[in-house]
């Protein structure tokens, strides 16, 4: 059996997957990129091979993809997170037609057809509201985890409105809002509802189009999901993948180029 | 992939000398021999009437690029900030301010105080309070030419509009015979303005050569080298010999179908000033794609001649009237703008449009969401808005330019290889 690789290394987490010749994802691995992104790069591909029960041989084509997709040395390609995510999905999904991607320090909103070709794409600039480092410095301040935050945001009776969209504002507005005597789950509800309006507001750019999806690290929190559906008041389709949705891409476009090559 | 080797003929060698020649007589000047200096700007220039009376044209714009190519520019700007212009100043004006406060020492010359600070408002409202700043600081007389803005849907200048700049040209004249010490010779007028008629005859030819497959030169990134001695030698002789130059060599390359890469593979037009401290790694980034750019708007700010703008001898300053009126980017409405692009697209067979949007220039930036949204939604071109700065290097960040610009030209590569026409 040939195995295909994608490597997506993130500001944060590094993925990588792999697929086999009919394109089934066989093996998904997750690692924090930490501050070496090579070695987190090589660590998550091994990982991936290991959990397919195959050797290293066995995987003909590896393409590397996020912005430390220069990083994956051991690769033989690469290619943009926005070609990678808008493979993924459409593999999963050929009816999305709008992905909206929030990572750790970037959010895009990328318009595609069934095949997954990118129609248009725009992404967030120089600045990371509206990105999942919003909701982890709200976390933080609030001494909560990651995932404890999508779901407490739920239970908001009133949402609070933050007077600040800056990542490292945010901090003092919640403290403030906590000295107001205002629930953690209202400030969440704020805190979220905020990213979304950030993101709904760069995804109308491309113009938003049915099924609407939602990749990256953020799509595992479901406040954020549930926010984004109350802006674009459209469901929103979440694959259970959906974290891994650029590897996926990117080794479908490994599987892709490798036969290409083969002839 | 295309490798990284580009076109570097004889009309960029001889640019740079030419050039180096202009900064030199700047810095001559600026030790008091010579011919005293005027400032003035880009767009819409009006150097022909100061190269009647023999005035050295200085353009604080030209300085701050060529400081900011040379990644020189930061240090001027910061000292701009410590006197207190904001992060959001035009980094042009924040550049030369600081530039002033440093002794007016630039890396290629030494800028020559004013002896004329002239306003030809074309456009841009910072320059009438650029030049406001100059005036505090050096004590110069500002003159102000007010170039009403086309206000019509078609484009035209209005009769009024005409004789209203002309009256101004018309009063410019005694203020000018008092700085250069010369009487107005309208022969003389007519002979320099004969030379940006025949500047302006090769400018135009050589813009509408990259309509051919593939384009004999970059039409950005070759252009831009081309706009030096435009605005700084246009209606001098050797203004025209070079422009004669370059169009002859060109030729030849068209004739050889030579393209200034390898390859070429796609053929993009954009929009914008270029990021003059990052020039270099801006191109490889295209030119690793083998993309070419067949055409600019940033290279008609200082006219339109591609598009039928000539020079008049028989009627000099009317014909700079017009000049400033209506045949310069920057004077013109949106609506003008989009069509400008528009045809660019369609007549120059191009396979998609970058925006290149500039966080200090308002005048440029200002509603390219719109135009974006305008040729990708509406005429279903290719486009991609990227972002950055002409003149601060703060706001250029490498790998996030890089990942746009790869992911437009992945879909322009898949729309290629999948045969998609629009
Ligand atoms: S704002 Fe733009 S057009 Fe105006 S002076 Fe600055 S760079 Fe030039």
């Amino acid at each position: 059996m040939r195995y295909f690789a994608g490597v997506d290394v993130g500001s944060t987490q590094t993925k990588a997957v792999l697929v086999d010749e009919a394109g089934d994802m066989v093996a998904k691995v997750l690692v924090d990129t930490g501050s070496n992104v090579v070695k987190a790069a090589e660590r998550a591909f091994l990982e991936a091979v290991a959990q397919a029960g195959t050797r290293r041989e066995d995987v003909d084509y590896i393409v590397g993809t996020g912005y430390g997709r220069f990083n994956v040395t051991f690769g033989n390609d690469q290619v943009t997170e926005i070609s990678c995510h808008a493979k993924g999905i459409a593999h999963v999904n050929p009816n999305v037609r709008t992905v909206i991607d929030i990572g750790g320090q970037d959010a895009k909103a990328i318009k595609i057809d069934a095949t997954g070709d990118v129609k248009d794409f725009v992404m967030n600039d120089k600045c990371a509201a509206g990105t999942g480092r919003f909701l982890g410095n709200s976390a933080e301040v609030l001494n909560l985890s990651l995932d404890e935050i999508g779901p407490r945001s739920l239970e908001a009776k009133v949402p609070v409105r933050l007077s600040t969209v800056c990542t490292v504002f945010v901090e003092t507005d919640i403290l403030s809002h906590l000295a107001l005597g205002r629930s953690v789950e209202n400030i969440l509800g704020g805190v979220h509802s905020a990213v979304a309006a950030r993101v709904v507001a760069l995804a109308r750019r491309v113009g938003i189009e049915r099924d609407v999806a939602l990749t990256g690290g953020v799509s595992r929190n479901v406040g954020m999901v549930r926010a984004l559906e109350h802006h674009l008041d459209v469901p929103i389709y979440v694959s259970p993948d959906a974290h891994f949705m650029g590897a996926l891409g990117a080794a479908l476009f490994a599987r892709e180029r490798a036969m290409a090559v083969a002839g | 992939m295309a490798e990284k080797i580009e076109y570097r003929g004889h009309l960029h060698d001889l640019q740079k000398d030419l050039m180096n020649d202009y900064f030199d007589q700047m810095t001559r000047s600026a030790q008091g021999e010579g011919s005293p200096a005027v400032y003035l700007l880009i767009s819409g220039n009006p150097v022909e009437l100061l190269r009647a009376f023999d005035l050295l044209p200085v353009y604080p714009e030209i300085n701050a690029l060529q400081t900011a190519v040379k990644k020189q520019a930061l240090p001027f700007i910061q000292k701009a900030e410590e006197l207190g212009y904001s992060t959001d100043n035009c980094a042009y004006v924040k550049a030369d301010i600081g530039l002033f406060y440093s002794g007016n020492k630039a890396p290629m010359a030494t800028v020559p105080p004013p002896g004329l600070l002239l306003t030809n408002y074309v456009g841009c409202n910072v320059y009438l309070h650029w030049w406001e700043h100059l005036a505090e600081l050096t004590g110069a007389p500002i003159f102000d030419i007010d170039i009403p803005f086309l206000r019509s849907l078609d484009g035209e200048p209005s009769r009024e509009d005409l004789q209203y700049v002309v009256r101004q040209l018309e009063e410019l004249i005694p203020v000018l015979e008092k700085i250069s010490g010369k009487k107005y010779d309208p022969d003389r007028l007519r002979e320099v303005v004969q030379y940006s008629l025949e500047t302006g005859e090769y400018w135009a030819k050589i813009k509408m050569m990259p309509q051919l497959k593939p384009a004999p030169y970059d039409a950005y990134f070759d252009a831009v080298t081309m706009m030096g001695p435009l605005y700084a030698l246009r209606g001098t002789k050797e203004g025209r010999d070079y422009f004669r130059a370059a169009y002859e060599e060109l030729q030849k390359r068209v004739a050889l179908q030579e393209g200034p890469l390898p390859e070429e593979k796609y053929r993009l037009v954009i929009e914008g000033p270029p990021p003059w401290p990052y020039l270099r790694t801006f191109r490889d980034m295209f030119a690793r794609w083998g993309a070419v750019f067949v055409a600019s708007s940033y290279s008609t700010v200082g006219g339109l001649w591609e598009f039928g703008f000539r020079h008049d001898p028989s009627n000099p300053i009317e014909s700079i009237a017009m000049h400033m009126l209506k045949w310069n980017l920057t004077n013109r409405n949106f609506l003008q703008r989009y069509a400008q692009l528009k045809s660019y697209v369609e007549d120059w067979n191009a396979d998609g449009l970058v925006i290149h949007s500039v966080k200090s220039c308002r005048l440029f930036s200002a509603g390219q969401g719109d135009m974006r949204e305008y040729f990708a939604r509406e005429l279903n071109v290719p486009t991609l808005l990227v972002e950055s700065d002409l003149e601060d290097q703060r706001y250029f960040s490498p790998a996030q330019m890089r990942t746009r610009i790869d992911a437009f030209m992945e879909s322009l590569e898949h729309h290629k290889l999948v045969g998609h026409q629009r």
